[in-house]
């Protein structure tokens, strides 16, 4: 007599169990927003592929048969099969409407134009132990950058900043390019550039989001001396069928350096020879994240205000650059030398300048922290022309900067950095602490 | 002495029904399938190695010949066709895959990211559609007007294909 009792006591518990279980399991997979989406997007295709076996089915003698083989396609048991004129209908009204209000596979192609919009900005604080300055908040830039196709060959992009200075701010036309693309291999474009000379001035730009340390190298800084900044011209580039090497290429004609040589020759070209640059890169795919270069770039510059004798000064700069930018580790490296020669008297000037910058993504906390060290030196004889002025306080700088970025979301970042400056022989040593938040918007 | 066995077997049945039904469903969610990379069927291409699909898919090979530029078909975040492209083709996360597109737009190497559809009915639509447009879609979304590309010399389905 106990057996039966026994028995339903066990069903019931075993039900109960499997309540319970069920019951848990629902609570644990309460559904979440993206859960949702991931579900509704599940449902779509469903939807799709039922609707795709419907069309098949109803047209005679057209069986889809896929160019590969395929996977059998799970049976909707979930849809209760509507009639075929039903089907035909649906489709019909759900075309119509996809193609007014909804957008479609077909719709993915570019709409000439299409403006892209992104900004960039920063805020910093900064303190030094240099003679004469403050400490404070400063506003840093902000930056503009457009991108528009035109049709399906020509591009045009710009860049536009806007920087705090005493009295207002000053606005920028830093990048306005526009570019016909013939094939991969050739693209021609014409505009005001980020002169390709090195790898830090074509990589970052304006967005100092993009970069993990708050501040440029000195060599490639902007408003200084030691390389042109600025490009203003034509510039053909494209890839070199090479394989696996990854090469490409970047030649290109413009004005060079304005008489102030801080500037680009915006207006006009301050002689009658134009600067010329070309540059070679390799991106191995086999080694994706390595980047080795090298540029030349040759000029001839006219001072103004004219220096004693007028003498004009032939230009040739030379660079490198190695960068490994996968995060674990980052590592870049530039160098530079800057050849001038005065026509007056023949005498000639060689510049180097150089920086090795280390960085690595910690793996913990989400990866959001990034320690950074990067090492600069710069070398300009004393008698050298053109970087003798007073704004341009560099004769043997020496420089380490040591940082770390902590990435607050995914497009913003707060870094932390000080610097260790040395000028010149006779220079006094400058420590610096910089804080500074910047994010693309 | 009965009544224990009896109840021990209930008990056993009960939970080998659980672990069934569990089993059952997870393999419904996390069921495995081969991804495969399409394209209209006019395009000439009929193989290309992974690393050529990688440039493809970051913007670094960005025509199949002068006259024919590639449109590249993405699927939405939190679609299983989009992990499997971020996890086999850009080596990327999803966060790493968006500041990409922000870096490269910024370098003015292209003007907008690839397109995102909702389903694979609308990469379907698009592939037809766009002479020298590139996406990817499960195998089972495989239809007749699409073109399955080899990758490394390999269809879907096939030892040794990678993308899934």
């Amino acid at each position: 007599m106990a057996t039966p009792v026994t028995t339903r006591r066990c069903v019931l518990l075993s039900l109960v169990l499997l309540l319970a279980i069920g019951a848990t399991a629902q609570t644990a997979n309460e559904p979440s927003q993206s859960e949702l989406v991931n579900a509704l997007l599940g449902r779509i295709d469903k939807l799709e592929r039922r609707v795709a076996e419907l069309e098949a089915g109803k047209s005679p003698g057209s069986t889809p048969q896929p160019q590969t083989p395929q996977a059998e396609v799970p049976p909707m048991q979930t849809l209760q099969t509507p009639s075929t004129e039903e089907v035909q209908k649906r489709v019909a009204t759900q075309t119509h409407e996809h193609d007014e209000h909804l957008p479609n596979g077909a719709a993915a192609e570019h709409h000439f134009p299409s403006l892209q919009l992104r900004g960039f900005a920063d805020v910093d604080f900064s303190a030094t132990d240099e003679p004469g300055s403050h400490s404070g908040f400063n506003l840093g830039q902000f930056v503009l950058h457009v991108a528009s196709p035109l049709s399906k060959k020509v591009a045009y992009f710009g860049e536009l900043s806007f920087t705090a200075q005493p009295t207002s701010y000053t606005a920028d036309v830093e990048r306005s390019i526009i570019r016909y693309d013939y094939n991969d291999y050739f693209k021609l474009s014409f505009g005001r550039y980020h002169t390709p000379i090195n790898y830090w001035n074509t990589e970052f730009h304006h967005g100092l989001w993009l970069q993990t340390t708050i501040s440029r190298p000195e060599m490639i800084r902007f408003g200084g001396r030691f390389q042109p900044v600025h490009f203003l011209g034509m510039l053909a580039e494209g890839n070199i069928p090479s394989g696996p090497l990854g090469l490409g290429y970047e030649i290109g004609l413009g004005n060079g350096r304005a008489g102030t040589i801080s500037r680009a020759g915006d207006a006009g070209d301050v002689n009658n020879n134009r600067a010329w640059v070309a540059r070679v890169i390799a991106r191995p795919t086999g080694l994706r994240g390595l980047q080795v270069g090298g540029a030349i770039y040759g000029d001839e510059i006219t001072p103004t205000p004219a220096l004693s004798g007028h003498p004009r000064f032939s230009e040739l700069i030379e660079s490198a650059h190695i960068v490994w930018t996968s995060e674990t580790p980052e590592f870049l490296s530039e160098f530079a030398n800057v050849h001038h020669r005065d026509s007056l008297t023949g005498t000639v000037y060689n510049s180097q300048a150089y920086y090795v910058q280390l960085g690595y993504r910690l793996p913990w906390q989400q990866k959001k922290w990034k320690p950074y060290y990067r090492f600069e030196y710069m070398h300009i004889p004393a008698t050298e022309p053109l970087f003798s002025v007073p704004d341009f306080e560099v004769k043997d700088l020496v420089s380490s900067t040591a940082g770390i970025r902590y990435d607050i979301s995914d497009f913003a970042a707060l870094k932390w950095e000080y610097r260790h400056i040395k000028r010149g022989p006779t220079d006094p040593i400058v420590n610096a602490a910089f804080v500074q938040t910047s994010f693309t918007f | 002495m009965r009544k224990a066995a009896t109840f021990r077997a209930a008990f056993a049945a009960a939970l080998a029904l659980t672990l069934v039904c569990y089993s059952r469903s997870a393999a419904d969610t996390t069921a495995v399938q081969d991804i495969a990379v399409v394209v209209n069927p006019n395009n000439a291409v009929n193989n290309l190695s992974l690393s050529e699909l990688s440039k493809i898919y970051r913007g670094e090979r960005q025509y199949w010949r002068a006259n024919l530029p590639v449109v590249v078909l993405f699927r939405t975040p939190g679609t299983y066709e989009r992990e499997v492209v971020l996890r086999t083709i850009f080596q990327m996360s999803e966060p790493q895959y968006r500041q990409y597109w922000v870096s490269k737009i910024m370098r003015a190497e292209a003007t907008s990211p690839p397109a995102e559809l909702f389903s694979s009915g609308m990469i379907k639509e698009g592939v037809a559609a766009i002479p020298g447009a590139i996406g990817c879609v499960r195998v089972s979304d495989v239809r007749p007007d699409m073109k399955v590309l080899r990758i490394d010399g390999r269809l879907p389905s096939e030892p040794g294909y990678r993308l899934h």
